[in-house]
């Protein structure tokens, strides 16, 4: 076990590259604030420095909790507080991350289980193949308001959204995943005389899973997408609908703090997902093995 | 008497493979028509161990394929005693050439998978998977990945599964096609061990005379689909380099080299019409 300031340095000297560029870009940041004029409507800037980011917008955040609970409700004539900004963001991010999660799972489970009936007839598949290019080409945010018609803009209608835009990819790439399994391992497992049902669920299941992790990757930026717009046309909270309530008096400085969230929200997503991935995947031969 | 002369003589039994005026015929993307098996017949006694030689492309994998259930017959019959194979089942063991041990299951369970669905309990399962790794060496890669073997010891687990399943027939389709030299002999030594100690039949496809001189009591030569020879190989075990060696050997030799167009490879070759030279410059 290494030291914990010897880790912290070995992680500095490994990722100095990445560390100066985020630095730089925070710099850059900073000066292209100060040069920008101000928007001559509300006098906020048109590029929000730091400190107004970390200092009023921040506090501002607490415009957004609405509950008379723990923390003075400012819309209602209370002062904002930094505990009343905390509350807020973690009512709507937790808002938010339960529609990407609810939706994803669902969109994920619904989207395999569905390719591998289908993948179990030719005839289906080739029935099925045009419509679902279709519904591929088709942009998601175009069915954003189509959906919450039919839906509505409560919870079940933003998971149901999230949950097809997520499960059409899943579908895809299941049906190509199950294409590629090599015959060998199908033809070998009828030679063992395990069942269909077996062979589904403990050879074609696992094989599919390397193409499979490949679709979290892509439906975990799209879900994101899906949330957030969402929010944005219809859902009355969420992180999407604090940008847009910011947005409605001019305060950039609250947009951009917002979007930094969604932006931390969204790489420890990835980090999570990358995890899960190394671990359900750990028995994958790399280019290292194989090689005997 | 030995074991070879026994099976030779010996009437019908209920464990016999039985190939009756097999043919099949295989239509290609492009219309055309492929003959792949004509008119098969072949009877295989219990307990001996057969190698199909012959070269690529003329039905050595067509006719193992078939015996599997793997590949429907278009025309005859293959029987094991009076049972009719049409599709695949654990009573024939099958090795593939490439690696089936699936990567997603460590060693144990992928011994372990065909015995689970022959319904016995997990305790059972357990036991017979974990003896039959003791046999085939690999005793202490039980709870290894399959990516952490190489390739060898991934041919050890296939064979071990298809014992474990304690089939009568074994169907193996050039199963150390794609190792090493030295590792091939190690897995034949092994496979012969465990085919004298099991007296099961051995049906196994191969390209390589010499490995068919090692391991066959019965040598069947296929070209274009048919068989064109079927020779029984007396010689003794085991068999050792000087038993390869012998006149006896190089006779079986040449004789399947003459079937299979490769007499000429001993003689001078011609120059052709076209010298490679002219096509370089």
């Amino acid at each position: 076990m290494m030291h914990p300031l010897k880790s912290i340095q070995s992680y500095l000297i490994r990722h100095r590259i990445s560390l100066a560029t985020l630095l730089t870009l925070i710099v850059l940041w900073q000066m292209v604030a100060y040069v920008s004029p101000k928007d001559p409507a509300s006098g906020t800037f048109l590029v929000p420095p730091w400190e107004s980011i970390f200092g009023s917008a921040l506090k501002g955040l607490s415009d957004y909790w609405k509950i008379n609970f723990l923390a003075p409700v400012p819309s209602t004539g209370g002062e904002q507080t930094y505990l009343g900004a905390f509350l807020a963001v973690v009512y709507h991010s937790a808002l938010s991350i339960m529609r990407l999660v609810l939706g994803l799972v669902l969109g994920a489970i619904a989207g395999v289980v569905l390719g591998l009936l289908i993948s179990l007839s030719s005839t289906l598949k080739r029935l099925i193949a045009f419509p679902l290019h279709l519904l591929r080409m088709c942009p998601l945010l175009a069915m954003v308001p189509l959906f919450q018609f039919w839906f509505g803009t409560e919870l079940i209608g933003s998971i149901i959204f999230i949950a097809y835009g997520v499960g059409v990819i899943y579908l895809v790439g299941t049906l190509n995943a199950v294409a590629n399994v090599p015959r060998r391992y199908v033809e070998y497992a009828a030679t063992l005389g395990v069942s269909k049902f077996v062979t589904y669920s403990r050879v074609i299941l696992p094989a599919i899973l390397p193409e499979l992790f490949s679709s979290v990757f892509i439906t975990l930026g799209l879900a994101w997408t899906a949330v957030i717009g969402a929010e944005y046309v219809g859902v009355e909270n969420g992180l999407g609908r604090m940008i847009i309530w910011a947005e409605f008096f001019s305060q950039t400085d609250r947009m951009a703090l917002i979007t930094l969230f969604i932006l931390l929200f969204a790489s420890i997503s990835f980090i999570i997902s990358r995890k899960v991935s190394a671990y359900v995947l750990r028995w994958m031969p790399t280019q290292y093995d194989y090689n005997n | 008497m030995n074991a070879v002369e026994t099976h030779l003589i010996g009437s019908e039994n209920a464990r016999d493979i039985i190939i009756e005026q097999a043919h099949c015929t295989f239509r290609l993307g492009s219309g055309r028509e492929v003959k792949a098996l004509r008119d098969i017949n072949l009877t295989i006694p219990a307990g001996q161990f057969v190698c199909l030689v012959g070269g690529s492309g003329h039905g050595k994998s067509t006719l193992l394929r078939s015996l599997a259930g793997l590949n429907p017959l278009t025309g005859g019959q293959i029987r094991v005693g009076t049972h009719s194979i049409t599709r695949p089942s654990p009573e024939m063991g099958m090795v593939f050439q490439e690696d089936t041990v699936f990567p997603w299951m460590k060693v144990q369970a992928n011994v372990e998978f065909g015995l689970r669905a022959k319904k016995l309990p997990a305790q059972k399962c357990a036991q017979i998977a974990k003896g039959w790794l003791e046999v085939v060496g690999l005793g202490d890669c039980r709870d290894a990945w399959p990516k952490e073997l190489s390739g060898g010891m991934r041919k050890r687990v296939a064979i071990a599964t298809a014992f474990a399943l304690g089939a009568d027939i074994f169907l193996m389709d050039e199963p150390f096609g794609a190792l090493d030299y030295v590792t091939r002999l190690g897995l034949q030594r092994l496979l012969l061990d465990l085919w004298q100690q099991t007296q099961k039949t051995i049906v196994f496809v191969t390209h390589d005379i010499e490995e068919a001189l090692i391991l066959a009591d019965r040598i069947v030569v296929l070209k274009q689909g048919s068989v064109v020879d079927d020779l029984p190989i007396r010689l003794t075990r085991p068999r050792t380099e000087e038993v390869r060696a012998s006149s006896e050997a190089l006779t079986i030799t040449k004789t399947i080299m003459s079937h299979l167009g490769l007499d000429e490879v001993n003689q001078p070759s011609k120059p052709s019409a076209v010298s490679p030279l002219n096509l370089l410059r």
